[in-house]
């Protein structure tokens, strides 16, 4: 990958997180700790691609950084996990992928439809395999059994 | 001092009132009930039964001189507004401090439902920098992320200020993903944008429906089967509408 295309990713990346987290009506502060695990989860993204990683660890270990991150901001700022996981994630979410499956499907060519369906879903169980991965953990760690009253 | 069931009916409905508008905000259904038995057992209540799935909540409190009450609240359609979500966890936390009387929360409820104006804009221009950005990111020229922009600011105004009645989730999606498709095709052929796939992905990022995925992720690992499930059913449901809206223009101009 080129420097401008990793700037690219990054920037862009971010900026995404960025109009997510208006588009979600965050918090002004929690908004630029959002944008900063958007940010260094576009980091660990564009590693993964860089050091050419099978697609499906391309995106496991983001998901995974970005949860972990966001537990950790969650304790830090005393504010909901999932916001910021999914601000951070949103820009692997595969819609592009997405686009290019009904594209493929429709023109009729078969063999890039099954290559790119298989890709959208691939990106998205890396993706749910990473959170998945984090959030179990956080359960385990932070015992908290579902009907349990949560410490304030 | 004892309780009368209007004591208990009066709570619980309190409660129901909260825990129905943080779903319509995008809660998780665990955190839902976690909500409704705090504020049920602050106000002395002995047993608080909830169940909660992403379009309707369930539950029986007993108060303590054994009366005891029961309601539903249906719940069609939500969105996502962390921001009220937050206002709502902070009231429901005062409550169980200081138990104010209920008319006092239904007030204080009724003006939390009521300031969104200010927050439009927010939305507004969250819209812009997505359709901007995503385009950007999925390799666009700057041509093809200006006119996503636009595109997107369109979309905006359509959620936000036409408010079809009676139109489905599903089928919005699909009719905005139609006409987004189309608005793009056009935008290529009168020679604005240089690539209306370009384009479309990225406004396709608006309608994805992320937090569902991650919601319905979080809540299935909670043990909420049933809300994960209808979560993720609903993601993918809306997947293939966002598809086969996109697939209308695609079909006729190519």
């Amino acid at each position: 990958m080129t420097i401008t295309k990793i700037l690219t990713l990054i920037l862009t990346g971010t900026l995404g997180t960025f109009g997510f987290t208006l588009l979600f009506r965050m918090r002004k502060r929690l908004i630029l700790w959002a944008v900063l695990s958007g940010c260094l989860t576009m980091g660990v993204y564009v590693l993964c691609v860089h050091y050419s990683v099978q697609l499906f660890f391309q995106n496991l270990f983001p998901a995974l950084f970005a949860t972990a991150f966001a537990e950790v901001l969650a304790r830090l700022t005393k504010a909901p996990t999932t916001p910021y996981i999914v601000c951070a994630v949103i820009p692997l979410v595969p819609g592009s992928a997405l686009f290019y499956t009904m594209y493929h499907f429709i023109i009729g060519e078969m063999e890039q439809f099954h290559e790119m369906l298989m890709q959208t879903l691939s990106v998205s169980a890396g993706l749910a395999v990473g959170i998945l991965c984090v959030s179990a953990v956080m359960q385990i760690v932070t015992k908290k059994p579902k009907g349990s009253q949560k410490t304030k | 001092m004892t309780e009368s069931k209007a004591d208990t009916h009066q709570v619980l409905c309190m409660a129901m009132d909260i825990g129905k508008s943080m779903i319509r905000c995008g809660a998780e259904a665990n955190r839902v009930e976690e909500t409704v038995t705090r504020i049920c057992s602050a106000y002395g209540g002995i047993n608080t039964e909830v169940f909660s799935i992403v379009s309707m909540i369930l539950a029986t409190a007993t108060g303590k001189d054994g009366t005891s009450d029961t309601q539903t609240r249906r719940i069609h359609g939500y969105s996502t507004d962390f921001d009220r979500l937050d206002k709502l966890n902070a009231l429901s936390r005062r409550i169980c401090k200081e138990t104010p009387p209920p008319e006092e929360v239904l007030a204080e409820l009724a003006q939390i439902k009521s300031d969104r104006r200010h927050l439009l804009w927010y939305v507004g221009i969250g819209y812009f920098v997505v359709g901007f950005a995503f385009t950007l990111f999925f390799g666009g020229s700057f041509q093809d992320a200006a006119v996503s922009a636009a595109i997107a600011l369109l979309l905006w105004l359509l959620t936000s200020f036409v408010r079809v009645q009676g139109l489905s989730k599903l089928f919005f999606t699909a009719l905005s993903s139609a006409a987004l498709g189309f608005l793009a095709v056009f935008f290529e052929k009168i020679g604005l944008a240089d690539n209306a796939a370009m384009v479309m992905i990225g406004d396709i990022m608006l309608l994805i429906p992320g937090l569902l995925l991650v919601n319905s992720l979080r809540e299935m690992l909670c043990g909420d089967l049933i809300s994960g499930l209808l979560r993720l059913l609903e993601c993918i449901i809306l997947a293939l509408a966002i598809a086969c809206g996109f697939a209308v223009p695609i079909l006729i101009f190519k």
